[in-house]
């Protein structure tokens, strides 16, 4: 309770100016240590990149979990989600402009720029090794996509001289890896230019994330088809620094929140069209 | 001929009452678990093999048939192999959907038995990750093979395909050697240093970029001379005495120069195969800075031809050439020199600029640096990358002063034209030495 009124309290400082936030973030170590002392680990304070403001960072060309709608407004099943975890920590929520996939680790894991990464990254062993993550908010699966009736399939995608795209750092990317060592990898930085190369005959086909794949193929890339679902089972969750635990924790504390009072089906049922995901 | 019928009947017999026996002698029990696959995650830092007695990743999947359930699974490797100290992911899924499996994994040697805390239901796709487990140091087809337990019952795990293994590489020992050493984890222990110049990576970097290297090289020699013959031509085309020759010599320039060579190489390479014209992606390549360059070196050329003062075209026409034998003997040599520091320049930049070429998937310097920097979440590659294109680069730098500096002291006029006056002199005073010395 004390550290929703100190935050409040700091909120509205912010609002009284810019000097009077300077000064009290000079008073803030120690009000930070005297919490910890006098209250449970789980409530320890955590460490934001920007007082009061959830900062996020994603690779925003990601349908239907973040992306930049028409009038350039970042939305998505993500961006609810994480504004609903927001909401629950008594926090804003702000986006950092579009950032590579594959930078967001690195990002999450020096940090400095930003307080979590929630951006449809599956919770992955070489990716723990590097930065910790929240609870699996989603599961999702991986799609091969390719051009509507190519009949092409994991087997004739594994040969010589196959040139198969995915998203620089994805699950698709060591899928592809793992499972066409014959193929030729293609990571690139974006889905849209991977759709587009296969559309166009550029690269034989494309794996990324299934509903993603579903997404783009309904909105504009009706000449293709997901010829091959792989049934992965991987979960989405937000990276977070190993430096801040404090975060992670108000984090799961929230995701669970969300679970139980029905925001979670809300945002899926906005996003997907139903709760079963 | 006959014969040869006969001996192929009776081969065939044979076979098929080979086939025949094998079957009657191991009938084969009804699987409840079908292994569906076995795969491993490449180890080899820069390469794509899987290395034996280096961590890795075990993928193992099979199916549930229907009316089974599996309460425990294990699997076997050859000899040598090792899960002690591996953790275990455990995926099982009803279709698309994901199930929530929980269960316990005890690794013992070459083995591990995966007991699951509720029973693998009918029809499911069982998925074991198996995180820092080894194969066998020599490498070699590696089989899966094991045991499950259904209904209390334990049977035999059908073989999966062998994965393919490979024994340590000699750069890989390398990287262990360096792994091993305190001062390399001293310098990786900065943040900096680690992330940008860290050893091992600068090691199999230096490696597995070679082929990228040698094709950006070979992308842009081969466009060079294409860029310089297209340069050439617009160049004329643009001091033409026709006005509609020079305004398709602007338009092209001024539309290759004005616009990112990023959005040409999209337009060409998403643009052409709507066409219906596939063209191999290197090949294309070579296209899209061809033409690139063509439009700058179109413009290096123009102002070289227009620094030769009028007076040498007066001078030409005087002694009775006509335009073409002015251009081509009196203007153009004279143009080459002046210009051979600018084109070199323009040479840099294009070299620097294949990297582009990675966004739409030509092999080139940039696309490994970048495969690298995926798997190894670290900058270190591009920073090799960096190096590569130095090697290139400064060379040609020093060549553009050396070349600056001649035309520089040749324009001063103490290039080594005047000189052989000089040597003229020095002879003639040699030999008038040597008389006088005779007398």
């Amino acid at each position: 309770m004390t550290n929703m009124n100190r935050r409040n309290f700091v909120a509205t400082l912010g609002l009284a100016g810019t000097a009077l936030l300077a000064g009290c973030n000079g008073s803030e170590q120690p009000a930070d240590d005297a919490q910890t002392t006098d209250e449970t680990p789980e409530e320890a304070s955590y460490t934001l990149v920007k007082e009061g403001v959830l900062t996020n960072v994603a690779e925003l060309g990601f349908a239907p979990f973040e992306y930049i709608d028409e009038d350039g407004v970042t939305v998505g099943f993500d961006v609810d989600l994480s504004n609903a975890i927001a909401e629950k920590l008594g926090l804003t929520c702000e986006w950092l402009p579009n950032q590579a996939f594959d930078t967001l680790v690195p990002t999450i894991a020096q940090g400095g720029k930003a307080d979590i990464s929630i951006a449809g990254m599956t919770i992955d062993d070489t990716r723990l090794e590097e930065v910790d993550f929240s609870d699996p908010y989603l599961n999702s699966n991986q799609g091969i996509v390719a051009l509507a009736g190519s009949g092409e399939t994991s087997e004739t995608l594994d040969a010589e001289g196959v040139q198969v795209a995915c998203q620089t750092g994805t699950t698709g990317n060591s899928w592809i890896e793992e499972n066409l060592p014959n193929a030729t990898c293609v990571p690139l930085a974006d889905v849209t230019a991977g759709m587009m190369g296969v559309s166009t005959g550029l690269y034989k086909a494309m794996v990324i994330d299934l509903p993603v794949a579903q997404n783009m193929i309904a909105e504009s890339f009706s000449d293709l088809e997901v010829v091959e679902e792989i049934p992965t089972g991987e979960q989405y969750g937000i990276a977070v620094s190993y430096d801040n635990p404090g975060l992670k924790d108000a984090i799961n504390d929230a995701l669970a929140q969300i679970e139980e009072d029905g925001t979670m089906d809300e945002i899926k049922q906005k996003w997907f069209g139903t709760t079963e995901v | 001929m006959q014969h040869r019928r006969g001996a192929l009947l009776v081969a065939l017999a044979l076979a098929l009452t080979g086939v025949f026996a094998t079957t009657l002698a191991a009938p084969r029990p009804a699987q409840a678990l079908t292994t569906e696959k076995a795969t491993a995650r490449p180890n080899e830092d820069g390469g794509d093999g899987v290395i034996g007695g280096m961590d890795t990743r075990l993928t193992w999947e099979g199916t549930v048939e229907p009316g089974e359930e599996v309460t425990s699974v294990t699997l076997t490797l050859p000899e040598g192999s090792t899960f002690d100290g591996s953790t275990t992911r455990i995926t099982a899924l009803e279709g698309l959907k994901r199930m929530d499996v929980t269960g316990e994994a005890v690794p013992a040697g070459s083995s591990i038995t995966v007991n699951f805390d509720q029973a693998i239901p009918e029809g499911s796709l069982l998925r074991l990750e198996i995180t820092n487990m080894q194969f066998p140091s020599e490498g070699g087809e590696c089989v899966v093979s094991g045991s499950y337990v259904s209904a209390g019952a334990e049977h035999e795990l059908a073989d999966s395909k062998p994965i393919e293994t490979i024994a340590n590489t000699p750069l890989q020992s390398i990287v262990n050697w360096l792994d091993d050493q305190p001062w390399v984890e001293a310098w990786n222990s900065n943040q900096f240093l680690g992330m940008f110049l860290k050893p091992q990576l600068l090691v199999t970097s230096f490696s597995s970029l070679a082929p990228g290297w040698i094709l950006c090289l070979g992308i842009v020699v081969a466009a060079y001379p294409f860029a310089i013959a297209l340069g050439l031509l617009f160049a004329m085309l643009k001091i033409s005495k026709w006005r509609i020759l020079r305004a398709i010599a602007v338009v092209y320039i001024n539309v290759l120069r004005g616009t990112p060579l990023f959005l040409q190489i999209y337009i060409m390479f998403f643009g052409l195969p709507m066409l219906n014209i596939n063209i191999d992606n290197n090949l294309l390549g070579i296209i899209v800075m061809a033409i690139n360059s063509s439009a700058y070196l179109a413009e290096i050329f123009r102002a070289g031809i227009q620094s030769i003062p009028q007076g040498q075209y007066e001078a030409a026409s005087s002694l009775g050439m006509n335009y073409v034998q002015t251009m081509f003997t009196i203007i153009l040599p004279q143009t080459v020199r002046r210009v051979i520091p600018t084109v070199t320049s323009d040479f840099i930049t294009a070299f620097k600029d294949t990297s582009l070429l990675s966004s739409v998937g030509v092999m080139e310097l940039m696309m490994f640096s970048k495969n690298l920097t995926t798997v190894t979440g670290n900058i270190t590659p591009y920073v090799a990358a960096g190096i590569f294109y130095l090697i290139v680069t400064l060379p040609l730098i020093k060549v553009v002063g050396i070349v600056e500096e001649n035309i520089a002291r040749s324009e001063r006029g103490s290039g080594p034209r005047p000189k052989r006056r000089a040597d003229v002199a020095d002879s003639a005073a040699a030999q008038m030495k040597e008389a006088t010395d005779a007398c």
